[in-house]
């Protein structure tokens, strides 16, 4: 043993200490308060072989049966959809409105826009002297 | 089948008389050890109280490859742990800091000497870990590999903060002791 590790063993010994009989029966009352737990926590139960094959044959058997089922619809749907004429159905709507009266203001507006070009046209020819 | 391990299997079965056998040899070691973590003398018994308590109650727990005292100090160093924190708390929150050599419970218990006791040096200069990890070391003569299940640390990190330890405490002592100690 090193010096240190002496001394450190020794420093520890010198250290005075002592359970008081007062803790003591402290202690030894608290321990008889006390229930020890007898056994470790539960671990979860191991499943038997049986289990997982009850398990696995259930899970198949649901999923034949959804098939068979989902199978089973769609060929009882018959098919018995027949064009239908739309055009025919839909009631006729009467459109009366006049086009001229539509018409007329933009008609008004592209003579007013040739007139100011001509006038345009006419102002140029008689700058550049033609 | 040893004392030991008979005096475990009968406490196990609810004997009180049996744990008290058990454990009679290692409550002044263990008061001891406390005291040196605990903010009082109190704490220290509350807490000494409490490891006992806790180890009857999941003895079952215990792990027989592994000595009886190493599965013991890491219950005393929880219960120290969580009443530390709670003194902590308490301190902050009403007192301050208080904690001087006349309240030290550890210089109450020092008897007098010319030199100061190194295990208060070890307090001031070593965190609450290492100093564990020393005091296991060189009073209770645990091996690296107890000491480091005790602590729930590495191997690696217990020889190395054993190492660190050791090289304060001889700062601190301005002697060159034995450095080339070898761990585990």
């Amino acid at each position: 043993m090193d010096k240190l590790a002496k001394r450190l063993r020794d420093d520890a010994a010198r250290i005075e200490v002592d359970v008081s009989d007062e803790l003591d029966r402290r202690i030894e009352a608290s321990l008889h308060a006390t229930t020890p737990e007898s056994t470790a926590p539960a671990r979860p139960l191991a499943r038997p072989p049986l289990f997982w094959w009850a398990s696995t044959i259930t899970g198949v058997a649901a999923a034949i049966v959804v098939i068979a089922i989902v199978n089973w619809r769609v060929e009882e749907q018959p098919n018995t959809a027949a064009p239908v004429d739309l055009m025919a159905s839909t009631p006729r709507i009467e459109l009366n409105a006049e086009a001229a009266m539509l018409t007329a203001p933009l008609q008004e507006e592209l003579d007013k826009l040739q007139s100011d070009l001509k006038k345009a046209e006419e102002k140029v020819r008689q700058d550049i002297g033609l | 089948m040893n004392d030991e391990t008979k005096l475990i299997a009968a406490a196990k079965a609810g004997s009180v008389d049996a744990f008290t056998d058990l454990v009679g040899g290692y409550r002044t070691r263990l008061l001891r050890f406390l005291l040196t973590r605990c903010a009082s003398f109190a704490d220290a018994e509350d807490a000494l109280q409490d490891t006992l308590i806790n180890a009857f109650r999941y003895l079952h727990s215990y792990d027989p490859r592994w000595r009886f005292s190493t599965w013991l100090y890491r219950i005393a160093i929880r219960n120290a742990g969580r009443l530390r924190r709670h003194d902590v708390v308490d301190l902050t929150a009403e007192l301050g800091d208080l904690r001087d050599e006349e309240t030290d419970p550890l210089q109450q218990c020092i008897a007098y000497s010319e030199s100061e006791n190194l295990w208060v040096n070890a307090r001031r200069l070593l965190n609450d870990e290492v100093y564990a990890a020393m005091w296991l070391r060189y009073t209770e003569d645990m091996s690296v590999a107890d000491i480091s299940k005790t602590l729930d640390r590495s191997v690696s990190w217990t020889k190395v903060n054993l190492m660190r330890g050791r090289r304060a405490l001889e700062n601190e002592l301005g002697g060159t002791g034995n450095e080339n100690e070898a761990y585990g």
